[in-house]
């Protein structure tokens, strides 16, 4: 092979050996916990990092692994980790490298769950967060102290949808030898490959655009294999003894994979949120037509946005892709393909207004998730950003009025005669 | 393990276990532009089964202070070094690609440290063309497309590897990207500058191993073959379906390979 393969390829064809025994050309769902050794040389061998293999679906499963190789190669990183969740991953991924007396340096605008795992949980555990405006990577450089080990944010930034300039804050990164992760979820690996622009490692929840349908929790995380983790000796649990594998230093060990390797060997071992092999099924079933949803999720919310600017119930429309966007820049710089399909917007006459607008619409639906195929709306302020106060709120650009739409894949016609209905009912409301 | 030789620091993972000369010592030395990294599939394996492990860092690779090292005649002097200061007797030597090559030189001029010497996707000589050298010095990102683009076959492109989760080709880029800038060019300039194959292998006293991959289009069947021809009886193994990555791509039948030439001429009780 004298050059690479592209996405599409890789999309379909990555990390899987065809079935040796019946040329199955599915991946085939492996639903075993556990693994016959042929002899106990072999299973020492795996069990001690000595090579490859499954001793227990906790820790590996064949097609969990065919999906982890999936994701590592379409993201270009060296290596990647699948969970049972995005929050999973992400917790996962922090207490890899971060213990009590670490610090997090994060964006404001993030998932909300992201938001209260650095505010009420992570702390718990000895790890705080000073928040930064991601518009301002000025605010990342000043919010970084001296025990920071982590640079963190989405780079499409919910529900605000601003984008954060990876490669300044990759730069600060650099310049304190910390790491940058990033949350990849409403990018995708098909809108920007992170590591391209200097990020350190990848979270994804797959469960949205990745699986694309709806029907599988599941989490991954990516090692972008760039961060020169022996540089420093910040980060002990990478560089350093590792007690339960005989004193392995990872670093030394496993070079560009040992921030995966830490995980898989820590994290899936001693806390175990392992993905089932069904989810990573249905997740690859997902994942082989990633190109061709998110082209049409992309064509889909350039025609939505067009219909809601110019809807007279509308008092806002915000997406990167507008001109009016504060992001549009960097939306694109880093988002050529598009700035994904979350789309916010106000419905005129408030919370009341908003209201009437969700309950009216038939075909969307009106639930907490995102990157569904189908159309989703949600009001934030009372569902996925009801736990965080007030000020929290307004600093992550939330406003009464805003309704969140993740745009899905229906013929754009019928979403809009749906939204047409939501509308009427909202000028009623609003007239009231 | 960091020691010092000849005033510079020198790496090498000795793959998890404390180095001890007094056992039979088995040295893994990668390719152009690589590292120790890509020898973790073979080399804890054979620290926990009773040898001393020793893959390097090449000077200006990685974790070993550079400057690189000109020529694989100034590398064979400097592994020489490297094993005088650890004192290691009873070596057996394995090298892939361009390690093959300081692995003739090493095998030709030092004989009684040497047990046994297992060659890994190599010729006699690695000529290099001048569009890979020139990207090499001057646009060394896109050099290291080329050589993994060409180096890796079928397990590395379709991220097939034995590891779950591992994708080995972006590893191996980053691999090359962490060394010294002029590394690879340095490197690849002395593989294609090296002469000497064919002379140094006729004088290889210690039991010789080649492993070849058949889908290998860096070292090709047809450099393999003049090696092989050169060597004094060298037991040939050919891996199906490879390309010339072996340690990464196909790292248990390397791995099985290794360990029943090694453990045949180089055993473990010996000196332990």
């Amino acid at each position: 092979m004298s050059r690479f393969l592209n996405f599409d390829t890789l999309s379909l064809h990555a990390g899987q050996v065809v079935d040796p025994e019946f040329g199955a050309r599915a991946a085939p769902i492996y639903q075993t916990t556990s693994y016959v050794f042929p002899d106990t040389d072999t299973a020492s061998s795996i069990f001690n990092l000595e090579r490859g293999g499954h001793a227990y679906t906790r820790i590996t499963n064949p097609t969990v692994g065919v999906l982890e190789q999936r994701i590592a190669s379409l993201e270009g990183g060296s290596a990647a980790v699948c969970t049972s969740s995005g929050m999973a991953a992400t917790f996962c991924a922090i207490t890899a490298i971060l213990g009590q007396g670490d610090h997090i340096v994060a964006s404001t605008q993030m998932y909300g769950g992201n938001i209260s795992l650095m505010k009420n949980t992570l702390p718990r555990f000895g790890i705080t967060t000073t928040f930064f405006d991601p518009t301002d990577p000025d605010a990342c450089r000043a919010a970084m102290q001296d025990n920071t080990k982590l640079i963190y944010g989405e780079l499409i930034g919910n529900p605000g949808l601003d984008i954060l300039d990876l490669e300044a804050i990759a730069g600060i990164g650099a310049e304190h030898h910390v790491p940058v992760m990033i949350d990849a979820t409403f990018n995708t690996p098909y809108l920007c490959r992170c590591f391209d622009y200097g990020a350190n490692m990848t979270v994804h929840s797959v469960t949205k655009w990745m699986g694309g349908h709806g029907v599988a929790i599941g989490g991954v995380v990516v090692d972008g294999g760039n961060f020169d983790w022996g540089a420093t000796d910040k980060y002990p649990t990478i560089t350093g003894p590792y007690a339960p594998f005989s004193g392995i230093n990872l670093w030394e060990e496993f070079g560009p994979s040992a921030f995966a390797t830490r995980i898989r060997a820590e994290a899936m071992r001693d806390i175990g949120p392992s993905m089932s092999p069904m989810n990573a099924f249905l997740l690859l079933q997902g994942i082989e037509t990633l190109s061709l949803r998110m082209d049409r999720h992309m064509a889909n919310t350039q025609e939505l946005l067009d219909y809601l600017s110019n809807h007279e119930q509308v008092s806002w429309v915000n997406h990167p892709s507008l001109p009016s966007h504060s992001s549009h820049e960097l939306a694109k710089k880093y988002l050529p393909k598009g700035a994904g399909s979350i789309v916010s917007f106000g419905v005129k006459g408030g919370r009341a207004a908003g209201k009437a607008f969700i309950e009216a619409c038939e075909l969307a639906s009106h639930l907490a998730n995102v990157g569904d195929a189908k159309t989703l709306i949600i009001h934030p302020a009372t569902t996925t950003h009801s736990r965080i106060d007030a000020e929290a709120l307004e600093a992550a650009g939330i406003t009464e009025d805003m309704i969140r739409l993740s745009v899905g894949l229906e013929d754009v016609a019928d979403i809009k005669a749906d939204f047409d209905t939501g509308f009427r009912a909202a000028k009623r409301v609003a007239a009231s | 393990m960091y020691i010092e030789v000849n005033g510079k620091q020198v790496f090498a993972t000795t793959g998890g276990k404390p180095f001890d000369c007094a056992r039979p010592v088995v040295v893994f030395l990668h390719g152009a532009g690589g590292d120790h990294t890509v020898w973790n599939l073979q080399s804890r394996f054979f620290a926990f089964r009773g040898y001393s492990v020793l893959a390097p860092d090449l000077p200006g690779h990685t974790n070993s202070a550079g400057p690189p090292l000109a020529s694989i005649e100034a590398m064979a002097d400097w592994l020489n070094d490297v094993l005088e200061a650890l004192d290691c007797r009873n070596v057996s030597f394995v090298g892939h690609s361009m390690g093959c090559l300081v692995g003739l030189e090493l095998g030709s001029h030092d004989p009684a440290r040497l047990r046994s010497l297992s060659l890994i996707a190599s010729g006699l000589a690695t000529p290099v063309n001048d569009a890979l050298l020139g990207a090499a010095k001057n646009n060394p990102d896109a050099a290291i497309s080329m050589m993994t683009s060409w180096g890796f076959g079928a397990a590395g492109h379709y991220s097939r590897g034995p590891v779950p989760g591992n994708a080995m080709i972006a590893a191996g880029q980053m691999v090359m990207r962490g060394n010294t800038p002029d590394a690879l060019h340095a490197d690849l300039s002395a593989c294609n500058n090296y002469a000497n194959g064919a002379e140094a292998a006729l004088l290889v006293k210690p039991h010789v191993q080649v492993i070849v991959a058949d889908n290998d289009r860096m070292a090709p069947k047809k450099a393999t073959d003049k090696l092989i021809a050169q060597l004094p009886n060298p037991e040939v193994a050919v891996i199906a379906d490879c390309g010339h990555m072996v340690p990464q791509e196909a790292p248990n039948r390397c791995r099985k390979l290794l360990r029943d030439f090694i453990f045949k001429h180089n055993p473990a009780t010996q000196g332990s």
